[in-house]
């Protein structure tokens, strides 16, 4: 019998985990990674990181020191300028971009963060984005035009490129912190890296699709290389470059306030965390509410750059301004004679309070149910998951052996049909489910991944995921790559049925897209952080609720790549389809699910990237694994966890995301995309 | 005409790949065929192999071939946006392939002019802009930039749309664009890449009779691309036919269509009415020792085949149509035929 690719794979995997599943008893160093064999990994980094680092510390606080003015300087401005006039800029401002509307969201936004109550702290955030961003453009364009003009540092400028976006944001503050000290600065050079990378990627994507008659037609006009680029070709990949403006100042507003934990600087970012740590939920949704206003804001009105727009009149602009400044004679001066929303606030905290009070038990049992019946099991498995206390009885050997049996004879039965692979992945998932993530042996989790790899990309990319798992092995954080494998891998699996299906829904129906999409917009527009506060006012802390934070914000890429890969089906296709007298359901079946396979996979992707992130993220509000090492090395300054750590995040990442690459790529081949 | 050739390429190649020019030069052997095995033996992409041609002075040349056959590598070969591996281009008796950056600079500054298939234009700047930029680099001052990118502009006739930007214009506008800025520093040498490719066949004819028009006061030395048989016939001085990075034949629109040197050749010049092509003189023979006799229509060297046998059939008398019962329901005079059968054809 001759087997796919597929079915190979899944038969070695398959054997290997039987193997360790008989071998475990009897062999110690199967189940758990003996720690005599670990490498000290964490001690070298340390100390070959920091002797390094404290070479140039006295550099970095040269450069802090610098920093620090235009920083003081902004800070300054922007706290003492009287609010009517700071509103009326960013108005004008609105006018100037996008006509009424930007003005009329500039207005309303800044003026929502005046009744507030939390204008100081937010001008502080605004000065802190506003030094960085120049900062990360500089250095994103900078990083760009070298990768256009020198091609041979091109693919290593892209994997420098994937490393700073995929370590973990947290894992950046350590040696920050280290090198800069304790300070605003951290969080201001922090952002300023973390937002360079989506401006590089923008210009040097938007230069090399500068048409190729526009470049030559450059050069035969006699311009000099200098002229050709500054002239021609980076003015006509503008609204390219914009948009990378636009990611850049996101990321940065981002970053700015997930710095806030270092502290130390009474910023909006400060106030949610010290709200939230103090469970004023009322006062944290407030601020949070503050955050995502200045998101939105900052978002639409920096995407209008990248689209072809008219230029509004210059005059009105200085009108609104003029206006401002006299304003800021008449008005009280006092920002904070404006608080209005305490009161909603305070009643904020009374209905959570009294819901939570009213529905406890709901919540609870939803929140149990989940664990119990869902996460748990998937962490330690059935035969450890199912309690009395969980699910009302014991597990026993023997149901192992029943549930194995009911598994084989399945995938037998589905073997004999022709579906080998298929048969074999459901004993597999199985096994899983047995025996919980976990506690997954982990020669079996190499060759599987190893497997998986050689599927989506052939040997190399196997041998390279292997090796990558393998460091991580050696470096003695096997098992908390593996707790957040297993958090990361329920909450994507719940984004991919979720998303996957409202994705579907939006894709049929119009009004349904029109209710999704808003929102997709919104949670695609809030910094990560501020995705806690809701799951903590109903949940508390824990990793439900970390869980539910991390669907939250991964869940928007699988819906809309999900409904884009289904409407986009070339309409020869679809009328192809119809003229052959297909149904709605089969023409969805047969036709458009088929050619959306990449599109879905890319969303997938995507996904698994951004529940990544948050996890790191989530470790504030109670989670294992590796983003709480992150966490707890931030706190205790250990140089070599914090990036040992950060490290082991990324290589997940990069593993997720090269093998769901790999069979996206698969796809598209055999669809002839 | 001047004595030096305009433009003089002399054997000529562009190979794509590692190392080309060190495998060019091993593999060395008389026959181009050969060579290009070899090379391609080798893993190498021979585009355009062993050109050899010239351009005169004031000459409108077409190189045409199909996609794939090298024609847009050669321009630009001859314009140096790619470096040849081999081989050598003059224009005006100087070597480009030698040229330094900054001489080559300064030739695209003030002697080339080039017009591309998707326009090239930049969207970032308006019409006048456009037109006026090579002028900018020349360094020419504002007010002289903006006089001479109105005059150009008003030369393809698009006077009044100077402040418009390319994305409010339509293709045909746009390449009218395209022709003004290569126009802008008045060059010597014109290279079109096809041009008219990107335009629909209404626009593509009224463009290529302004192009006409603006060559017979110009008097440019153009090399122009195309793939299109019919543009090659009706612009053309010479024409040079490329196959697989080959020149297969260099000869005049007549001796392309009544010569083919092969059946690629004779291919392309299959569907075109060889009528309108032909002039008289090439079918004539000496008059015998017997004056003609007769009253003969008025026939000249230089007319077309078709022309001639329309003046030929116009002295036969007009000839009675029937009806199916016999009945006379019209007439038809020969020439008709001849005009009718050869308006049809393009």
């Amino acid at each position: 019998m001759s087997l796919t690719k597929g079915a190979w794979a899944a038969l070695i995997t398959v054997l290997v985990g039987a193997l360790c599943l008989f071998l475990e008893p009897h062999v110690d160093w199967l189940g758990k990674w003996p720690a005599g064999w670990t490498l000290p990994v964490n001690d070298w980094i340390s100390q070959g990181l920091g002797a390094a680092l404290g070479i140039l510390k006295p550099v970095a606080r040269f450069f802090a020191w610098l920093l620090a003015f235009p920083m003081d300087g902004l800070t300054w401005l922007l706290s003492q300028s009287p609010w009517p006039l700071t509103i009326a800029s960013v108005t004008a401002l609105g006018w100037r971009l996008g006509g009424w509307k930007m003005a009329l969201l500039g207005a309303v936004g800044f003026g929502f963060v005046l009744i507030s109550g939390y204008w100081l702290q937010s001008m502080r955030t605004l000065a802190l984005v506003f030094v960085s961003v120049p900062l990360a453009l500089l250095m994103g364009l900078a990083i760009g035009i070298l990768a256009y003009e020198v091609p041979r540092v091109k693919s290593g400028v892209n994997v420098v490129l994937d490393v700073m976006q995929t370590v973990p944001t947290f894992a950046y503050l350590t040696p920050l912190l280290f090198l800069f000290g304790f300070g605003p600065v951290v969080g201001l050079v922090a952002s300023a890296i973390y937002a360079a990378p989506p401006m590089a990627r923008n210009t040097l994507l938007g230069l090399e699709r500068v048409e190729h008659d526009i470049r030559e037609a450059a050069i035969m006009s006699g311009g000099t290389r200098r002229q050709q680029l500054f002239l021609v070709e980076i003015p006509a990949a503008a609204n390219q470059i914009m948009i990378g403006v636009n990611q850049s100042l996101m990321a940065a507003l981002s970053m700015v306030i997930i710095a806030a934990v270092i502290g130390g600087f009474d910023d909006i970012g400060w106030e949610v965390l010290l709200t939230m740590r103090k469970a004023w939920f009322g006062q944290a949704f407030l601020a949070g509410l503050v955050i995502v206003v200045f998101a939105i804001v900052i978002d639409r009105m920096s995407a209008t750059l990248a689209t072809q727009r008219k230029a509004f009149d210059l005059r009105i602009s200085g009108a609104i301004v003029g206006i401002g400044a006299i304003l800021s004679f008449i008005v009280n001066p006092d920002s904070t004679s404006y608080a209005m929303m305490g009161g909603v606030a305070a009643s904020v905290d009374t209905a959570v309070g009294t819901f939570t009070a009213n529905n406890g038990a709901a919540l609870d049992s939803f929140k149990n149910g989940a664990m119990f019946y869902g996460l748990l099991p998937l962490r330690i498995g059935l035969d450890q998951a199912v309690l009395p206390f969980t699910w009302g009885f014991m597990w026993q050997p023997q149901y192992s052996l029943w549930l194995f049996g009911v598994a084989i004879a399945l995938g037998a039965v589905l073997a004999i049909k022709g579906r080998v692979a298929q048969g074999i992945v459901l004993i597999i998932a199985v096994g899983i489910l047995e025996t919980g993530i976990a506690d997954l042996p982990w020669p079996f989790v190499l060759i599987g991944v190893g497997a998986l790899g050689w599927m989506g990309g052939g040997w190399k990319l196997a041998r390279l995921i292997t090796i990558l798992l393998g460091t991580i092995l050696l470096a003695g954080l096997w098992e908390r790559a593996l707790l957040s494998l297993y958090l990361s891998g329920a909450s994507v699996f719940a984004c991919a049925v979720v998303g996957g299906l409202l994705g579907l829904w939006a894709a049929l129906s119009k009004t349904a897209w029109a209710i999704i999409r808003p929102m997709c917009d919104v949670l695609q527009t809030i910094p990560l952080f501020v995705f806690l506060i809701p799951v903590l006012m109903f949940f508390q802390i824990g990793e439900f609720s970390a869980f539910l934070a991390i669907c939250m914000y991964a869940v928007v890429p699988m819906i809309r790549y999900t409904r884009h890969g289904l409407i986009s089906t070339p309409p020869d296709m679809v009328e192809a389809a119809v003229s052959s007298g297909a149904t709605r359901w089969q023409m969805l079946r047969e036709v458009r699910a088929p050619y959306a396979a990449p599109s879905i996979l890319l969303g997938l992707n995507q996904t698994i990237l951004y529940a990544f992130a948050m996890l790191v993220i989530a470790a504030l509000i109670g989670t294992t694994g590796l983003g709480q090492s992150i966490y707890l090395a931030l706190g205790q300054a250990d140089i070599g966890m914090g990036i040992s750590a950060g490290a082991a995040m990324a290589i997940l990442a990069f593993i997720a995301d090269r093998l769901v690459q790999g069979f996206a790529e698969d796809r598209r081949k055999a669809l002839g995309l | 005409m001047s004595k030096a050739p305009a433009i003089e390429v002399e054997g000529l190649w562009q190979v794509f790949g590692e190392k080309a020019s060190d495998i060019l030069k091993e593999v060395r052997s008389a026959d181009t065929r050969s060579i290009a095995t070899a090379l391609q033996d080798k893993g190498l992409i021979p585009a355009v192999r062993d050109a050899n041609f010239e351009v005169h002075s004031g000459e409108l040349f077409v190189i045409m071939g199909l996609s794939g056959s090298g024609k847009s590598t050669l321009i630009r070969c001859i314009s140096r946006l790619v470096e040849p591996t081999s081989g050598a281009v003059r224009i005006d008796g100087e070597d480009i392939l030698q040229a330094s950056n900054s001489r080559l600079i300064e030739l695209r500054r003030r002697k080339l002019g080039m017009v591309f298939q998707h326009f090239g234009l930049f969207p970032h700047m308006s019409v006048a802009d456009n037109v006026a930029f090579p002028l900018k680099m020349q360094g020419a001052g504002k007010t002289e930039r903006r006089a001479r990118a109105l005059d150009v502009i008003k030369l393809v006739g698009l006077e009044g749309r100077e402040s418009a930007y390319p994305r409010e214009l339509s293709g045909g506008q746009r390449q009218r664009v395209g022709i003004a800025r290569s126009l802008a520093v008045n060059p010597d040498i014109w290279f079109l890449d096809e041009p008219f490719s990107a335009l629909d066949p209404l626009i593509r004819r009224q463009l290529q009779d302004e192009f006409l028009n603006i060559q017979a006061t110009l008097k440019k030395s153009i090399v122009f691309i195309t793939h299109d048989i019919a543009e090659a016939l009706k612009l053309a001085d010479r024409i040079a036919i490329m196959r697989d990075g080959e020149v297969v034949q260099i000869g005049t629109p007549t001796q392309i269509v009544l010569n083919p040197v092969d059946d690629y050749v004779r291919e392309f010049a299959r569907d075109i009415p060889k009528g309108r092509h032909m002039t008289i003189s090439e079918v004539m023979e000496p008059v015998g020792d017997n004056p003609l006799a007769g009253d003969w229509p008025e026939l000249r060297t230089g007319m077309s085949l078709e022309d001639a046998l329309t003046q030929c059939a116009a002295t036969f008398e007009a000839v009675p149509v029937m009806d199916g019962d016999g009945k006379v329901v019209g007439q038809v005079r020969p020439e008709s035929f001849v005009k009718a059968l050869g308006s049809e054809a393009t």
